[in-house]
């Protein structure tokens, strides 16, 4: 009798397989949010895909899969049919995963579907830090090597890599306190168990208009419209010119091997979702910079994100492994 | 708290392995990043397999003073491991192994009625009736309501749902 | 002012939010009593769900599941010894013995009317000192969190059992546990022997459905064929005798859950655990022993974590901070819906603030009647024959386990644990220490090393500062005193002192 049911399940399915083949998407698409629930990426995803779902006429049901910075999702996403029915929902970190020895996946075995913004990095302060702008900060990390505590997210994360450019740049020597994101970071900062930290813009603006916190300065070429007052560190350090734009980014990607017309319907419904008034609002409240690009042009932006940032992790000593072992070119 | 005499059957046995899985512990441990500095990865797993070490010793020390149970290995048998723990959980693997392969669906299935079955000694139709209710209830709150995709396995559940959400829409697809 | 009162009321008298905040008390007692299932997954689903909602309309629906899910994971404690919510750990401890006495009706009575006394005063600090409590929270540095997690570690010894050194061995066992996977602080792999699904460590949650359910369900399989307890079903709303009587400790208790759950690194989980510890302190004279079906055991967790919810909001609405995991996605969703929650929220939008307390208020009050109703059902639940409750209480757990993470490999340590703590029951070992060494074990681990870092190596630099700041010099002390009160020559001193007799 079991037998039976299941075989009449299977007939049912073979039937609406039939119907529906070529006619992506039959049934519900499965979105793997590699980072936790609440946190940016998670929000980003969240915000994009009511949009997205109407133009797909299915759902999208989201899952956290957390744990190895991202590594399981990107490994289980990978390890799915290459059917357009999983979606990886990411962030920037699986460009580093090589050089940090985490995995042999990177974002060249994805198709980006939809790269979505870009966050700008600031550096902000404890209100008691005897600095107030970057340069301060250089000067005063420079009389007292090793004595300026940073707040950081753990080698790869946003700070680590910021701390390693001004490494490269300057001589610049701090002890990095390592805390499980940036916002339990910031808040540490406030209580005062570390003087500075380099954060997303969206993350510390809050703080800073409130005056919990103070801005030392912007990671970027230009001052942001939501905090006017941060100088764009390329003022008093033009050589920083190289590196920017640089910060970390949302996106949406399938499997690099994933049949092109799938592709083309995933990009124009995401596409459809990162025009969408709302979802923009959203991003610039929280000062990350809307890209929505996908296929070749998101592909030379992963390009030269991970060759900037692989030899910036490498030259700061963080990295396990060379990035020029996995071929990831020397900017 | 009871003063005990003797020991439990296969008490030493449990407790010799357990030390000697603190020793592994350690080593594995001391392979994080050795006695490097205080702030290492390795620090915190190395003082607790420490812990774990001193504890044990003392634990398996204490119940080898004890006087031998009675009854030998029959007595284990007998008091820890009686058929029906034995079967039931040779069951719950059986049903962990499946369940990739099979999918959830089936697996929690065939494991609901076979387990009911066995422990109710019979009443196969009862059996049956509840299986299907609770694996009903558990796919409506689990995977419609919370969206926790299950292992999907041979049941094509998805093109399923698909396919009757279709209808019920009257066929209209966008 | 008349603006305040009228956000306080507003979820009282406009009929939608007041539909939506029963819904969402009684669906959240529901995911809170289910394992695997857990208040922070149903309010990311709603973020989604409710993303074209008015944002009041949505933090009705999740205040009233915040408040909800706290509380329902006591029932299945009690009533089948696993913890719906890590939260509701310690009241597994004392609620399941009392079950097992046929006594669940009232456990359940009681534990609830102290969850609603918990959440009530959890609100009211909430709404009277937010500001004082969230400015004192944000002081606490990690070499203080690291002291908390001591603190709680210190609770090994209430919960042994037979032996010390075997309680000892499983709180290092679950702290060990704690470490396995990908360290977040310097990405290195601890015992992780190269597999990827290991990187991201062991799930507490499985671990303890499988030490605490799974394991007590292969016990029962023992007495399969004797008749189930009957449970008395008369006595189930608590006298006001007896409330009277675990008032003065419900206020400890409850002053404990607020603080824990304002701390941003800490939520109900270790308010709780560290509740009942407190409760098993001060309960000179407990009619039934701890862990044995002591009302008092059930008392102070239970209205710790309640407690802890109105703590939680305290440095979300005032500073943006996140108090638990559960508030952090509300932040997220009041993000999405066009609000900046953040230092400013409190001077830009008080009606939030005011619009959050009359609401957890409500949906206090919604707790109490959902949670008095339908209790004589829900012990029928193990007054059903074990052939039948037991698979069913595996594939409960089964799915509970998968679900907390979308993975199989968490179902296996689920089940390689229910394995475990057979055994490690079998031979005097207690399993609580091991759970409550998993949930503190990043606590201690994490905190010790930022402090230790930030000395820059150096112990005697961290001793001094120590000692030199006030918050961290008064934990220290604590702890020192508590464990002093725990030595065998304190102990007699005390019975000396007060020369009671004891007989047991």
């Amino acid at each position: 009798m079991i037998g039976k049911l299941m075989g009449a399940a299977a007939a049912l399915a073979l039937l609406v397989g039939v119907a529906s083949a070529g006619d992506f998407p039959d049934r519900d698409i499965q979105g793997i949010i590699q980072w936790g629930a609440g946190g940016s990426t998670d929000l980003v995803m969240r915000s994009v895909s009511p949009e997205a779902e109407k133009v797909l006429g299915r759902s999208i049901i989201m899952t956290n899969k957390t744990g190895g910075v991202g590594a399981i999702a990107t490994q289980f996403v990978a390890s799915q049919p290459a059917d357009g029915y999983t979606l990886l929902m990411s962030a920037e970190n699986p460009q580093l995963y090589k050089v940090m020895g985490l995995s042999n996946l990177d974002y060249g075995d994805f198709y980006p579907v939809n790269v979505l913004a870009r966050g700008v990095p600031v550096l902000v302060a404890n209100n008691d830090a005897p600095f107030n702008t970057i340069k301060e900060l250089v000067d005063y990390v420079q009389a007292n090597p090793g004595a300026v505590r940073m707040g950081s997210t753990g080698p790869g994360g946003l700070p680590s890599v910021v701390g390693g450019m001004l490494a490269a740049e300057t001589d610049f020597k701090v002890t990095a306190v390592p805390f499980d994101g940036d916002g339990p970071a910031l808040t540490a900062m406030q209580g005062g168990a570390v003087d500075f930290m380099p954060a997303v813009l969206g993350v510390a603006a809050e703080h800073v208009k409130a005056g919990r916190i103070k801005v030392l300065g912007i990671i970027d070429e230009e001052a942001s419209p939501i905090l006017p007052d941060a100088k764009p560190i390329t003022a008093d350090y033009p050589e920083f010119k190289k590196y920017l734009p640089w910060g970390p980014f949302f996106g949406v990607f399938v499997k690099r091997d994933t049949p092109d017309d799938v592709k083309a319907k995933l990009v124009e419904a995401f596409k459809a979702g990162a025009e969408k008034a709302d979802f923009q609002k959203l991003l610039s409240d929280r000062g990350y910079v809307l890209l929505n690009i996908s296929g070749d042009e998101a592909d030379a932006f992963l390009r030269k994100w991970q060759s900037t940032t692989a030899w910036v992790v490498y030259d700061a000593g963080i990295a396990k492994k060379s990035p020029e072992e996995f071929g990831i070119a020397k900017p | 708290m009871k003063n005990q005499k003797t020991r439990r059957p296969g008490e030493v046995v449990f407790n010799a392995v357990l030390f000697a899985f603190s020793l592994f512990i350690f080593w594995q441990a001391y392979g994080i990043s050795g006695f490097s500095s205080l702030s290492s990865a390795g620090t915190f797993p190395l003082a607790m397999s420490g812990i774990m070490i001193v504890t044990a010793a003392s634990v398996l020390f204490r119940s080898m003073r004890l006087s031998v149970p009675q009854g030998g290995f029959a007595a284990f048998r007998r008091e820890v491991l009686p058929p029906v723990v034995l079967i039931f959980s040779l069951f719950i693997l059986a049903y962990s192994m499946a369940m990739k392969s099979l999918g959830f669906l089936a697996a929690s299935f065939v494991f609901l009625l076979a387990s009911i079955w066995f422990l109710e000694r019979g009443r196969f139709s009862r059996a049956l009736l509840l299986s299907i209710v609770s694996i009903v209830g558990v796919y409506i709150v689990f995977r419609l309501i919370f969206q926790v995709v299950l292992p999907e396995g041979i049941i094509p559940e998805r093109a399923i749902a698909a396919a009757i959400g279709d209808f019920l829409k009257g066929g209209a697809k966008p | 002012m008349i603006d305040a009162f009228s956000y306080l009321f507003m979820s009282w008298l406009q009929p939608e939010l007041l539909a939506l905040t029963a819904i969402g008390t009684c669906a959240g007692i529901y995911i809170g009593a289910i394992p695997g299932l857990s208040v922070t997954m149903a309010v990311s689903i709603l973020i989604s769900f409710t993303f074209g909602w008015q944002v009041n309309h949505a933090l009705a629906l999740m205040n009233g599941i915040f408040m909800g899910g706290v509380y329902g994971g006591s029932r299945t404690a009690i009533l089948l010894n696993i913890p719906g919510a890590p939260a509701a750990i310690a009241t597994a401890l004392d609620g399941y013995p009392l079950a097992k006495k046929g006594e669940a009706g009232n456990a359940i009575g009681l534990s609830t009317v102290m969850s609603v006394l918990g959440g009530f005063i959890g609100i009211i600090v909430l709404a009277l000192a937010a500001p004082t409590v969230s400015e004192f929270a944000i002081k606490f540095q990690p070499r203080d969190y690291m002291l908390l997690a001591v603190m709680g570690i210190l609770l090994v010894g209430s919960l042994s059992g037979e032996s010390l050194a075997k309680g000892i061995f499983a709180g290092a066992l679950g702290m060990l546990l704690g470490t396995v996977g990908l360290d977040p602080m310097t990405a290195e792999q601890r015992f992780t022997f190269g597999s990827v699904e290991l990187m991201n460590g062991i799930s507490p949650v499985a671990l303890m459905i499988g030490l605490f359910g799974v394991s007590e369900a292969l016990n029962q399989l023992h007495s399969l064929h004797l008749p189930a307890i009957r449970q008395r079903v008369d006595k189930i709303i608590p006298s006001l005798a007896d409330v009277k009587k675990y008032l003065p400790l419900s206020l400890q208790t409850s002053a404990i859950g607020v603080f824990i759950g304002a701390l941003p690194g800490t939520g109900g989980d270790i308010a709780a655990l560290m509740a009942y510890d407190h409760a098993k302190r001060v309960t000179k004279e407990p009619e039934v022993p701890f862990g044995e079906g002591a009302k008092e055991g059930l008392v102070a967790p239970e209205t710790a974590n309640n407690a802890a919810v109105g703590g939680a909001y305290i440095p979300m609405l005032t500073l943006g901070i996140p108090g638990d995991a559960v508030t952090a996605i509300i932040i997220g969703a009041l993000f999405i819906h066009g609000l900046n929650p953040g230092p400013l929220l409190l001077v830009q939008k008080p009606d939030m603030f005011w619009f959050t307390v009359g609401n957890l208020t409500l949906a206090n009050i919604f707790l109490l009647i959902f949670g008095l109703t339908g209790i004589r059902i829900f012990t029928r639940i193990i007054e059903c024959p074990k052939g039948v409750l037991l698979p069913l209480i595996l594939l409960l757990s089964v799915v509970g386990a998968y679900s907390i993470n979308n993975s199989v490999s968490d179902v296996w340590w689920m089940l390689g644990f229910g394995v475990l703590g057979y055994f490690m029951k079998f031979y005097g070992y207690q399993v609580g220490p091991v759970v409550l060494g998993i949930i503190l074990s990043r606590l201690m681990d994490d905190n010790w090393r930022r402090a230790i870092i930030s000395e820059r190596d150096s112990v005697s630099d961290f001793f001094f500062n120590m000692l030199a700041s006030p918050l961290s010099a008064t934990l220290f002390a604590a702890i020192v005193l508590i464990l002093i009160s725990q030595t065998p020559f304190w102990k007699k001193f005390r019975a000396g002192g007060s020369a009671v007799p004891k007989n047991g």
